[in-house]
């Protein structure tokens, strides 16, 4: 007799029933009733956590998987190494839900694959959709070699080793791209994002926090991949991972500084306002406190601490994609937009099922390195892994800071006026003020007392060369097509107070309303 | 020929007649308040102030929801109507974001949605030379259509001769880079929900400066990154070369 062994249920697993039981019902609702059913989602505000979160939060946290390729593939720093096939799984893990994320949002998903061959190369959307599905090819080409190995595909694998370095190469090019595209997004609304997060300079900011959100990424992924599976933490390469952090978070700080001071927005920061009381807290939390963590020695070297760090840093980067697309958007929107239980449901589906197929990617592909490999054991300080490595970093880190302060030179500067061409069209019938068109006679409903039927006449009332129209309408007489005529839509009472056509006909602009008959027609 | 329209709003009355045959030309229901703009009235009066004031697409010249789209689903005709191709919409409503006057709304309640705002009746009208309903119902010509040239001179005539009357400005020649729908008011346009004190770039160019450099980032990027492999790879090699010149120096000393 076979014993059925029933799956263990823990506090976890019950959790993640309950996340993905609403989920399921949400998704129900979301695609059988509609966006407005199942979101708070409406004309002023259409864009929510779906799109801030699921999709800005989660391609930018995705970004380890570039930084890191391009550490150990371009720049041929094998410290880490180590860490570059989880980097890579959680990249194109996080890279495929994002994805899946999206069919929630768009209105009509099953459209998602038209700019494919609907083009419109001046939208930023349809770069960003172009990078992301290029990116996420290189990211399962990158995979693939995880798959091949286990399978045992000796040749393929083969070959998608010699294809590493292109494909890192192209990698980090579309990574590059999308990051900043998703912050060029909202360059187009300078009047609606608030001025403490609007510049012309967004994509470089969202390219440069994507690496820290990348790079603190990793750090705390295999913090936590080494508690839960006990795989060796790699901690000195983490540590060195710090102290690249703490150098492009003050660089981030200093261009976000530049940018706001350029826009006149410092003025801003300390205003009190709820939107100036986020902005602290996002800078406090992403960048400042982790900053003086990591500085700190004692913290630097410690597990705990590197993680503490790496969690500001996540929070912070978090809070500033919330802080554009939703706290800054929804400053111009005039509504106060919190997301429905249903679009929580879904987020944390989808959030959850990531952690779940990482833990099953884990367990069943060759993930971690084995606890032999030199990696894991003698920390070699960045330094020594080749010096030429790491003076060409310093190198190109200059040069990516020339680049970065001519591309903001570039963007701050004036753009010449184009001059819009004179567009030969088919001629249209032009149309000018003829003449007016006056409603036809009206007949008002009789009252009990009336003493004879009251027609009134436009004719006689508007002078065909200076019409006057606003001169009654509306102010005196509101127009609804069911009140025109109708009982009580003009009042005896108000004409002998002077008002409607008592305003007029007072005696003398015109006869006196106590000449009834010459309105009332007896019958 | 730039087909526009010109909305004086001190001859607006309210009566609404444009809302309703809006309504009646484009199927939509005659009991949703046209009041505000949304997906079921794609021309609103809204009164503010005691005034009138026509609500709908302002067909801008370069409009930033057409560059907005990204499968091109908006776009700017010959007439000057910027109109909207529901088949090749996917629903990321990113125009609704972009538009500067937040005009385009959302079919939210609809499983199947759509983007809805006013395309000057290019279809049913325009193509055919006609003149859109809302301007051709209303009785007081407080909306008119024609070319857009002629209605700005128009415009500027009504100001010079009656300069107590109007505000000194003509809404939507300059404001987003031009706008074919352009507007005459009492009071400052300010006060009547319209942005004012914006740049007149189009929009955009404020994306296209940055789209543009893409090409300039892929080459470079991809040079530098190349570039870099290559020195570091070199420099790996050598050094390596060296190490096994010293370890076979070493060898031969010994031995």
């Amino acid at each position: 007799m076979k014993e059925i062994k029933l799956p263990k249920v823990t506090f976890w697993r019950a959790v993640l029933v309950i996340i993905w039981t609403l989920g399921l019902y949400a998704t129900f609702i979301r695609f059988t009733k509609g966006l407005g059913a199942a979101t708070n989602l409406s004309d002023q505000f259409p864009w929510g956590i779906w799109i801030g979160f699921d999709i800005l939060v989660g391609v930018g946290l995705a970004a380890g998987g570039f930084v890191i390729t391009a550490f150990v593939y371009i720049f041929n720093v094998k410290d880490f190494k180590a860490i570059s096939r989880p980097t890579v799984l959680t990249a194109f893990l996080g890279y495929v839900l994002v994805i899946f994320a999206l069919m929630f949002d768009l209105g009509l998903p099953y459209n998602v694959w038209h700019p494919i061959i609907m083009w419109n190369p001046h939208s930023v959307m349809f770069e960003v959709g172009w990078c992301v599905m290029l990116y996420t090819t290189v990211l399962f080409l990158e995979f693939s070699p995880l798959l091949l190995e286990r399978f045992g595909f000796k040749k393929p694998l083969a070959i998608m080793r010699k294809l590493i370095l292109p494909l890192v190469i192209l990698g980090v090019l579309f990574s590059t791209l999308h990051q900043s595209s998703l912050g060029t997004l909202y360059v187009i609304v300078p009047d609606k994002l608030h001025p403490l997060w609007y510049t012309g300079l967004l994509p470089l900011l969202f390219f440069i926090s994507a690496i820290c959100g990348g790079l603190a990424m990793v750090i705390f992924e295999s913090y936590t991949s080494a508690r839960a599976f006990g795989k060796e933490l790699e901690f000195p390469i983490l540590a060195q991972l710090s102290r690249i952090l703490v150098v492009v978070l003050f660089l981030l700080l200093f261009i976000r500084y530049r940018t706001l001071a350029a826009n006149n927005a410092l003025q801003y920061i300390f205003d009190g306002s709820k939107e100036s009381i986020y902005f602290l807290v996002e800078i406090s939390i992403g960048i400042i406190i982790p900053v003086i963590l990591f500085l700190i020695p004692k913290i630097r070297n410690n597990r705990a601490g590197l993680f503490l760090g790496a969690v500001f840093v996540l929070i912070g980067f978090i809070m500033n994609r919330l802080n554009v697309s939703i706290t800054g958007m929804a400053w111009s929107s005039g509504v106060n937009y919190f997301p429905t239980w249903m679009e929580v449901a879904i987020t944390a589906s989808i959030v959850s099922a990531g952690f779940v197929i990482f833990r099953y990617a884990t367990k069943h592909l060759p993930i971690f390195p084995d606890k032999e490999s030199e990696a894991a054991k003698v920390p070699p300080p960045l330094i020594s892994a080749g010096r030429s490595g790491s003076r060409v970093i310093m190198v190109l880190g200059s040069l990516l800071l020339i680049v970065s302060v001519g591309l903001a030179l570039e963007f701050s500067s004036k753009s010449k006026t184009e001059v819009i061409p004179e567009e030969q069209s088919e001629p249209v019938k032009n149309v000018m003020p003829a003449e007016l068109s006056l409603p036809a006679p009206i007949e008002f409903e009789m009252g009990e007392d009336s003493p004879g039927v009251v027609t009134f006449t436009h004719e006689t009332h508007v002078d065909p060369d200076e019409p006057n129209c606003t001169g009654c309408h509306t102010g005196m007489f509101n127009i609804k097509p069911d009140k025109v005529g109708a009982l009580g839509s003009v009042s005896m009472e108000k004409l002998y107070e002077n008002q409607q056509c008592g305003k007029c006909h007072n005696g003398d602009d015109s006869f006196s309303v106590e000449e009834c008959e010459f309105c009332h027609y007896a019958e | 020929m730039n087909a526009a329209i010109l909305n004086d709003m001190t001859k607006c009355i309210g009566c609404k007649a444009c809302t309703l045959a809006c309504k009646e030309v484009n199927g939509l229901p005659k009991d949703a308040s046209s009041d505000v703009l949304s997906s079921k009235s794609w021309v609103a009066v809204e009164q503010k102030n005691g005034i009138n004031i026509k609500r709908q697409c302002m067909h801008c010249n370069e409009p930033a929801c057409a560059s907005a789209c990204p499968v091109g689903a908006l776009e700017k005709t010959e007439t000057g109507a910027v109109v909207y191709d529901a088949s090749k919409c996917m629903g990321c409503r990113y125009c609704l974001i972009a538009c500067p006057f937040s005009i385009p709304k959302y079919e939210w309640d609809k499983t199947l949605p759509k983007v809805t705002k006013c395309v000057m009746c290019y279809e049913n009208a325009l193509k055919k030379g006609e003149q859109p309903a809302c301007t051709s119902v209303c009785p007081t010509g407080a909306t008119i259509f024609g070319d857009r040239d002629e209605l700005i001179q128009e415009a500027k005539n009504r100001i010079a001769n009656n300069p107590d009357k109007y505000v000194d400005h003509i809404y939507g020649i300059k404001e987003a880079g031009g706008t074919s729908v352009i507007y005459l008011s009492s009071v400052p346009f300010a006060e009547l929900g319209f942005p004012v004190d914006r740049e007149e770039e189009p929009y955009p160019k404020l994306t296209w400066k940055v789209l543009s450099q893409i090409p300039n980032i892929v080459s470079t990027g991809g040079i530098l990154l190349l570039g870099s492999w290559w020195v570091i790879n070199r420099r790996m090699k050598l050094e390596n070369e060296r190490n096994q010149n010293n370890i076979d120096d070493d060898n031969i000393i010994e031995s």
